[in-house]
């Protein structure tokens, strides 16, 4: 159980140094056996480990790791949980009044109370379906998968447009939707950098294997 | 102009036990062992000192068959006559002309 858990700290410590301390992970892992042998396998990678951290921000991919991971769990993963706010908010706000504007002299429009109500699950799917594609996104960043991330972010656009489309024509309030379609903007200015960082460490990490 | 350098007391137990065998070949854990430090101060300082070019490291084939080949390390030139200079004097103050 003990070498178990070790081995895994062990190769979280090798996939945190990153391709440029290649050689320094795979040294640790020939001496797991030594460390094994003298029944302390559990020291030796927790060591390994936090040496392997103190080396994250000392090379380009290190700091990439930790950007990307930032922007996952800082990010993506709020703006899932605000999605799905949002999914029950608007769930809750359909057993209160009708969301039609009551016109001044006739009282409330029945046909537009109908085709709101019709609307709600679609909306709430759509809802869910952001709150959804965002925890991907996070899962896909963190992955380093960029088609999957491409699909994911086209899905997030695409959902954003259906609502904002089917919520105007609806004349339901917009006024979340427009502070999410700036929160969109910034995340997705964020995803570029980190996709264009990405590029540069990978051209960096090829040219240096040439060079080899 | 220099930059000023001190060796902390780990990297002058490191250097002293390196330098007891200069031509000799060590292994992480055989040094981890010798030495007392944890595997979260040793290979930090191995990194840093073989990016200085005070230890140079080699594979080298395993004493019983079946087992992954080994890391090994020893100093360099530069890393013997830096560990003569920082042994002799203890912790202290170096120049960059102690690396050269």
């Amino acid at each position: 159980m003990t070498v178990a858990v070790s081995r895994a700290l062990l190769a979280l410590a090798s996939r945190s140094l990153g391709s440029d301390r290649r050689t320094w992970a795979m040294a640790m892992e020939a001496e797991f056996e030594a460390a094994v042998e003298d029944r302390r396998p559990f020291l030796f990678a927790l060591g390994c480990l936090f040496a392997a951290w103190r080396e994250i921000g000392k090379h380009s991919e290190g700091r990439l790791i930790v950007a990307t991971y930032a922007l996952a769990l800082g990010v993506l993963i709020p703006m899932a949980a605000m999605q799905f706010r949002q999914a029950v908010g608007f769930l809750s706000s359909v057993d209160g009044p009708p969301f039609g504007n009551p016109s001044a002299s006739d009282g409330p429009n029945l046909y537009l109370i109908w085709s709101q109500n019709s609307a709600i699950p679609v909306l709430l799917i759509t809802w869910l379906l952001l709150g959804m594609a965002h925890l991907f996104l996070a899962w896909m960043l963190v992955e380093g998968d960029w088609p999957r991330i491409v699909k994911c972010g086209t899905l997030i656009g695409a959902a954003m447009i259906t609502l904002s489309l089917f919520m105007g024509v609806l004349m339901l309030d917009l006024s979340s939707l427009r502070a999410q379609v700036a929160e969109l903007a910034i995340e997705f200015v964020a995803v570029v950098s980190i996709s264009r960082w990405h590029a540069r460490v990978l051209a960096d990490a090829s040219r240096d294997l040439l060079a080899r | 102009m220099g930059r000023n350098r001190r060796p902390s007391k780990q990297m002058l137990i490191l250097l002293e036990a390196l330098a007891a065998h200069t031509q000799q070949w060590r292994h992480g854990y055989d040094l981890m062992k010798e030495t007392g430090l944890l595997s979260g101060t040793l290979y930090p300082l191995l990194i840093r000192m073989t990016d200085q070019g005070l230890v140079e490291a080699e594979w080298r084939e395993p004493e019983h068959p079946g087992r992954p080949a080994r890391h090994a390390y020893r100093l360099t030139n530069a890393g013997v006559a830096f560990a003569r200079t920082a042994t002799s004097a203890g912790p202290m103050t170096f120049t960059k002309a102690a690396f050269a």
